[in-house]
Order: structure tokens, then C-alpha cells, then sequence
């Protein structure tokens, strides 16, 4: 009689002797809208599992209109902490009629008692439990299937030939020019392969000089592959023949060399690849094809449970090196050298997911001289704009003259915001704390941060304007169930990345830091001792959360063909399993948590 | 009770059994029981009850004849307060009976492979006797499920069930006549439970069907037709 989903956790935890405890163990309860489930301070006899219905949690201490908390719904569990604790701390109530399971609480302890694992998510943090959540993604395989199932063709590189009567010395320049480890020999008796540890070896062991022609060092026994197999059948090819590359044919047509370790990155995560080809780029229109990739890998790295800040760094480095080699290709030699190209805002704290406007601006240097300067940097906007990154709609790019400057130049105008910190100063140092370079000279986007440190250091008013920006966007603890529409969802970068990520750079400029990532930032704040190192976890992976959720709705988006801006930064709360929901409720908490100690640090309760 | 409506044109089901179950009979047939019982095993039964408690029944069968049909399973589960008690709960198969036809199986899906190992009926029904004891009975058209038990009972023990009974699809029909005069309605069980909002858990199978009963009876109780959903 009683359908509880044992495929998620805590259920998921136990073994089948305690699922039979469980469905013999419960009770079936039916509550009216409005009534009252658990109260504060009664004393928690049961855990219950909703089965269906919605219960909202309050808290009863702060009043009937702030005191929300957390919203459950089909499949959720609840009162679990009050059992533990012996009473409850928050009062439940059915939003609509609820039917839920009942299971008392003998039962639950006794499960937590011989059941670690199980007692234990009901004691761990979110950290862990998002572990759990990337644990069971990477368990998923669905998508992992889909690399499993990758041919030969998809991975392979161009031969690189070259005729038997070539000399060793053409050859190792060859190799050096075009980056690769051997080559193909064509001789008469048929392709030979030449690696770098055959030269050597005839170079060094058997004393030939850089003269003699590679056709008599080739080897002429190829292991070799058809172009239609499986991926890990080459793989498996390489292992039997203690070799580090194969040679690939499509019927008796040699196409192309598979490297070990091409595979062996394509398996871990497919992100070489991209980045070979973003590397190997030499013109835009090539550029811009391997940029058109980067969603594709990101994907990947999701599916195979690749934790969310990682799959973020990976990408940011791919869109820097993707920036940068624009800028190489765009702009004239000698200035692009001196001067320094900062990327602001998401990019420049390396949480982009998604390519995403281009947010950038240009530091000069002090006594530079750059006649073209306005066409070239609007030319530089439309180069980016054809690589996929739209233009920005606020203007905060390098052809807005407002954002490029020398370092005198930037004094001035952070002085000026500091001085008049209404909305647009405010937003605009903020962007700018996060101002990380890609292309020409570091030392300006140093020496930047060094300026805008020494103009704000110690303005306690500034940081109040600045924290105000917290409390902008409510965090929507109350929207689980309860919007007109559920399929409007939760607004996850107003309700949960933009406080963290701001609070916690309002944080950091008033200590100092030149990080720019919030990550790196959180675990700064916390050897400075300014946050509890708990906190700054939490914090870390409650973003990291939202981020992954937002990229899931963004990529579901994208799927449609849609353009990637535009995308839904709305989580639909009711396309979560229970888990997720789990781990929402918790990061939201948290992100409510924060705001409070905020507005307590930077005294916004009375501004 | 769990078995569709007959198919239209023959004799509703439902008057079958009402023709050897008056409820002045019954009441008459309960007070000579008391007195044989008296000194028996199951005189308690008799006793009024004082307890908070209920109990929801259903019985699946092989037929919608209460004098010919025989019992495949019976299942009761106990009402405490607003909670079903699932956990409190019976859920018994018999051995196979002689008449169990393809027929039937269609219904309650339970085959001969399925009720090997069942109980024999005496001892099903001391079970059923020692869960239930003296608490009123919950039922979706409970008279059928009494005829049935009843039928088994006097042959083995020589008396009825003496407890209270509630029907579910009459307490539905009463409530509503109460509300909406002009409306007589016969709903179906699923109807019902839609009406209600109550999920159907395991339709047709004895212990599934006295939980939904069970959970429509508490909503009938707690006023769930004052406000209709709709």
C-alpha cells in the first residue's frame, strides 16, 4: 500500500530488509488545507514522507508573514530533525490537502541506528549531499553511453606524411612545426610510422646523423583500425600491441592516426579536444568553429559528474584562451603587447557557463600611443560578436571609450564612482572588482586591482551601498508551490547566485583581495578568519548548486534552439526529483542565512 | 466489497444480498448469538465497544453471489484518530477454493500458484476475529463483505459479526442528500475516490481497496463534501 520511491535517497540508502521495515512500519495521515501538521515545540513522534500535497514550514517566531522557511511537496520527507532533536523547531502546515506517510519514530531511529549511511544524510551538510547528487548523476550513464559508443573517426587526427627520401633533420622539424609525436613515412612497401623516440633512438643509440633518410627507420608493421569502429575497441588495439598510437583506414584508404592519449582525454572528459582545436586555431572562421564546441563540452563534463566548479574553471580557461587568440588575430602587434585585455563580471570570475555577453574593458599603458585605437577596439567588439558573444546591452566593452583607459585614466573614474555611489557607480565597481585579464600585459590588471583597493579601502559607507545590493532581490524560499503558475519556476540568479556572489565581493573589497573568483574569494575570507570556514563551504556549494541548475535549464533551453542569452535563468522547481529539491531548500536557506549576517555586518537594517 | 456493478439489465447487485439481510434481522440474529456465545471464545465480541478505534475490511471472492461465492482474501486495517494505520494491518489469503474461476481471477488477479500456502478458513478467520475484536467495521458496500463473512462464520463458529458497521458509499450518499437534495447519484469507488482526492492505492486488492475505504472514510468524516472541490 505504501508507494514510497526507493530510488532516491535517504531510501536509496537502504537495504531491502529495511524497505520491508519501512513499508510495514507506516501510516497513512490525510491533512486538510491549512491544518496544522507538526507545530513548534511539539515533540516529533513522526517522520513524515509526502505522498501528496504541499506543507509549508514556518517559523512561527518571526510572524506570519516573514517566517517562511521551506516548501515540500510529492515525495519529500519532513520532521526528520525533529526527531532527532526531540521537538520541533518550525511549525508544518498542508498549503492543500496533503496525504502523507507517517513513520514513527521508533522505526526511523532504529533505521538510523543500523543503517550509518542513512543516519547520516539526515546529519551531513550540503556538501555532501551534492556529492551524493554528482555520485548518482555519473551512475546515470545515459549520456556516458553516448562516449562509450564514440567511433574512431571522432577522435582521430590528419596524417601527417611525408615521403621515405625525407631526412631525419625535415622530418623533427616537421614534427616540431605541426605539434605532433610521428609521423607517416610513405615508402614503397606502404605507410611505415616514425615516433619521436624512433629518431631519437637512431639519432642517439645507433649514432646516425640528421642527413640520413627516415625510410629505412620507419616501421612498416601498423596496427591498425577502420574508421567505423568503436572508440575503445582502438583503445584496446593500443593495449594488445604495447602501442601508443594506431593508424586508421577507411577501406583501403589511410585517413588518419588515433594518439593514446587523444583517447584517453576524449574518455575523461572530451575537453583536449576543444581545447587542441581552439589551440590549433590559426584564422577566426576555425576560431569560431571550436568556440561554437565549448556547450557540447560542458555537457559532457556534467554528464560524467564532473563537480560544478571545476566544469566552470575548464570553461572559463577555454573562453579565455578563446579571447585571447581573437585579440592576437585582431589587433595590431606592438599595441595589443602593451596594453591589457580584462575580461569583467561572470568571465572574470571564471563562473561563466554559458557563453555569455561580452563584458570586457582595456587598461593601456601609461605612455601609450594608439592612433586607431576607436576602430580598432570596435572592430575587436565585432570580431567577438561573430565568435558568439553577444554585445553587451549595458556597453561595458572595449569600444566604449568609458572602458578603456590608462591607469591614471581608471584612478580617476573609480574615484568619481567611490565619491558618488549611486546605482550605476555602484554596479560598475563592482563589475570592475572582478576585472581579470586575458591578453597583453599583466602587470596593469595587478596593478588595477591595487588601485581599486586603495581607493576603497576602509570606506564603510561605500561598502554599505555596495551590500545594500544583497537585499535587492528577495530570496524565494516561498515560491516552491505556491506561484499561480509553478512552471514560472524559481528565479535562481536573482533568489540565489547574485547575493552570494555579491556579498561575498563586497566581502573581499572591503578586506583587500585580489581574487576574483567567489570561490577562491570564500576560501580566502575564511583564512583571513572573516567567515567560518563551514560557512564558506556551505556558501561555495550552495553557488555551485544554483549554477549547475541554472545550466541545466539553460542547456535543456538551448536544445530548443534558442538563443543561448535569452536563456531561463528559472528553475522549475517541480522538474527536480526530491533530492534536488533537498539540496535547493538547503542552499536557499543559506543563501537567507548570509543575507541576514550581512545586513547585520554592514548595518542595512537601518540605512 | 469489490466488484463492478453488474452488467446492465440484470439484477443490480447490490439488492442480491439485501433480500436475506434486513437490518431487523440482523439486529434479532445478534442478540441470539450474545446469548450462545455467551461462555464461548468469542463472547468479548459482544461487548459494546470503548475504544477510539475502527476498522476498515474488504474481502475479495469469487463471485458477486454471496450465497455461492467463496473467499480468496480478506484485508482490514485500523483507523486511529485522523491515521490510517497501515502499519496495523491484515492482509490474509485463503487456500484455493473449489469454485476460484477464471472469471474472478480477472478481478482480484489472484491465481491458484497465488493462494498456495494460503490459510485454511478457521484459521483466517480466528486471525480476522482477534484483529477486528469489537470496533465498528468500515466498508465500500460493507453489507456485501458481512454476507460473505457471515456466511463463513455461522458454518465454522455459529454466529455473525455483532460489530458496528459503517458503509462508506452510503455515508457518501447520506452526506450528499444532506448537501445537494435534488442529486441522487450511485458513484463508483474510483469516482469516489477521485471526488475526494483520495489516490486509489492497489484497486483490487483487498488490502489496497480497505485502505482507500479507509482513507475516504476519513475524508467523508472531516468534512471533506462541505466544501465541494469542484
Amino acid at each position: 500500500m505504501i508507494d514510497i520511491d526507493f530510488t532516491h535517497p535517504p531510501f536509496s540508502l537502504l537495504d531491502d530488509a529495511e524497505r520491508e521495515r519501512v513499508l510495514g512500519g507506516l501510516d497513512i495521515a490525510y491533512y486538510g488545507r491549512d491544518d496544522v501538521i507538526l507545530d513548534a515545540g511539539q515533540s516529533g513522534e513522526f517522520v513524515f514522507v509526502i505522498h501528496k500535497g504541499e506543507v509549508a514550514e514556518l517559523d512561527p517566531a518571526e510572524g506570519p508573514a516573514g517566517g517562511r522557511i521551506g516548501h515540500y511537496t510529492g515525495g519529500d520527507l519532513f520532521g526528520a530533525i525533529s526527531v532527532i532533536n526531540g521537538q520541533s523547531r518550525y511549525r508544518f502546515v498542508a498549503e492543500e490537502e496533503s496525504l502523507c506517510y507517517l513513520m514513527p519514530h521508533t522505526l526511523f531511529l532504529s533505521l538510523c541506528e543500523n543503517n550509518a549511511a542513512f543516519s547520516d544524510y539526515f546529519h551531513q551538510r550540503l556538501i555532501s549531499k551534492t556529492r551524493l547528487l554528482a555520485e548518482r548523476r555519473a551512475e546515470g550513464g545515459v549520456t556516458l553511453a553516448g562516449f562509450m559508443l564514440a567511433r574512431v573517426n571522432e577522435c582521430m587526427r590528419e596524417p601527417l606524411k611525408v615521403g621515405s627520401t625525407t631526412c631525419i633533420r625535415d622530418a623533427v622539424l616537421t614534427l616540431r612545426d605541426k605539434g605532433a609525436d610521428s609521423l607517416l613515412v610513405e615508402t614503397p612497401d606502404g605507410p611505415g610510422m616514425l615516433t619521436k623516440t624512433d629518431l631519437l633512438e637512431a639519432l642517439v643509440l645507433e649514432g646516425r646523423d640528421g642527413d640520413t633518410e627516415v625510410g629505412g627507420i620507419a616501421h612498416l608493421s601498423l596496427v591498425t583500425v577502420d574508421e567505423s569502429q568503436y572508440l575503445f575497441e582502438a583503445l584496446i588495439e593500443m593495449t594488445r600491441h604495447e602501442v601508443a598510437r594506431v593508424v586508421v583506414f577507411h577501406g583501403q584508404q589511410l585517413t588518419g592516426v588515433v594518439e593514446l592519449t587523444d583517447v584517453l582525454s576524449f574518455f575523461s572528459s572530451r575537453s583536449y579536444v576543444v581545447s587542441l582545436q581552439v589551440e590549433q586555431a590559426s584564422t577566426l572562421a576555425s576560431l569560431s568553429e571550436a568556440s561554437q564546441r565549448a556547450p557540447e563540452l560542458v555537457e559532457a563534463l556534467m554528464a560524467q559528474g564532473v563537480r560544478m566548479r571545476f566544469a566552470m574553471g575548464m570553461l572559463s580557461a577555454l573562453n579565455g584562451r578563446i579571447i585571447s587568440k581573437a585579440w592576437h588575430f585582431s589587433m595590431p602587434a606592438p599595441q595589443r603587447e602593451r596594453a591589457c585585455l580584462l575580461v569583467l563580471g561572470s568571465e572574470g570570475r571564471g563562473e561563466q557557463i554559458l557563453k555569455t555577453d561580452q563584458d570586457n574593458a582595456l587598461i593601456l599603458a601609461d605612455d601609450q600611443q594608439w592612433d586607431e585605437l576607436s576602430a580598432d577596439t570596435a572592430r575587436f567588439t565585432s570580431v567577438l560578436d561573430d565568435l558568439g558573444y553577444p554585445r553587451c546591452p549595458g556597453n561595458i566593452m572595449v569600444s566604449n571609450p568609458q572602458w578603456v583607459g590608462t591607469l591614471a585614466q581608471w584612478r580617476a573614474r573609480i574615484r568619481r564612482w567611490v565619491c558618488e555611489p549611486d546605482g550605476d557607480s555602484l554596479m560598475r565597481l563592482a563589475v570592475l572588482a572582478d576585472a581579470s585579464g586575458v591578453a597583453g600585459d599583466f602587470a596593469l590588471v595587478d596593478r588595477l586591482h591595487d588601485v581599486l583597493i586603495e581607493e576603497t579601502r576602509g570606506n564603510e559607507l561605500l561598502l554599505t551601498h555596495l551590500a545594500r545590493g544583497v537585499l535587492r532581490f528577495s530570496t524565494p524560499l516561498t515560491l516552491f508551490g505556491t506561484l499561480k503558475k509553478p512552471e514560472h519556476g524559481v528565479d535562481i540568479k536573482k533568489g540565489g547566485i547574485f547575493p552570494i556572489v555579491h556579498g561575498v565581493r563586497t566581502m573581499a573589497l572591503e578586506c583587500g583581495l585580489r581574487e576574483t573568483s567567489t570561490h577562491d574569494r570564500l576560501a580566502a575570507l575564511a583564512s583571513l578568519g572573516r567567515i567560518e570556514r563551514v560557512v564558506a563551504e556551505d556558501l561555495g556549494e550552495a553557488l555551485s548548486l544554483f549554477c549547475e541548475l541554472r545550466l541545466r535549464a539553460q542547456l535543456a533551453y538551448r536544445r530548443d534552439d534558442a538563443p543561448a542569452t535569452d536563456a531561463p535563468d528559472r528553475v522549475v522547481v517541480q522538474s527536480l526529483n526530491s533530492l534536488e529539491r533537498d539540496l535547493l531548500r538547503e542552499a536557499l536557506h543559506l543563501v537567507k542565512e548570509f543575507k541576514a549576517s550581512l545586513s547585520h555586518r554592514y548595518h542595512l537594517e537601518y540605512a | 466489497m469489490s466488484v463492478e456493478a453488474a452488467p446492465q439489465g440484470k439484477l443490480p447487485w447490490r439488492q442480491w444480498f439485501r433480500l436475506g439481510e434486513y437490518p431487523m434481522l440482523r439486529a434479532i440474529r445478534r442478540v441470539a448469538d450474545r446469548r450462545r456465545q455467551a461462555d464461548g471464545d468469542f463472547a468479548w465480541l459482544f461487548n459494546p465497544y470503548t475504544g477510539d478505534e475502527l476498522v476498515a475490511l474488504d474481502c475479495e471472492t469469487t463471485g458477486l453471489d454471496t450465497r455461492h461465492a467463496e473467499l480468496v482474501s480478506i484485508a482490514a486495517v485500523r483507523i486511529r484518530d485522523d491515521r490510517v494505520l497501515t502499519s496495523e494491518s491484515l492482509d490474509l489469503r485463503l487456500a484455493r477454493p473449489a469454485s476460484l474461476s477464471g472469471d474472478s481471477i480477472c478481478i482480484h488477479r489472484l491465481r491458484g500458484v497465488d493462494l498456495e500456502g494460503g490459510l485454511e478458513v478457521r484459521e483466517a478467520l480466528t486471525t480476522l476475529l482477534e484483529f477486528i475484536g469489537n470496533r465498528p467495521l468500515v466498508g465500500w458496500c460493507i453489507d456485501f463483505d458481512l454476507a460473505m463473512l457471515d456466511r463463513y462464520l455461522r458454518a465454522e463458529f455459529g454466529f455473525s459479526l455483532p460489530n458496528a458497521t459503517i458503509d462508506v458509499a452510503q455515508q457518501y450518499r447520506k452526506r450528499l442528500r444532506r448537501s445537494h437534495p435534488e442529486i441522487e447519484v450511485q458513484p463508483t469507488f474510483e469516482q469516489l475516490a477521485e471526488r475526494l482526492g483520495v489516490p486509489i492505492m492497489g484497486r483490487h486488492t483487498a488490502l489496497g481497496d480497505a485502505v482507500t475505504t479507509a482513507l475516504m472514510h476519513l475524508r467523508l468524516e472531516s468534512g471533506a463534501l462541505a466544501a465541494p472541490s469542484r
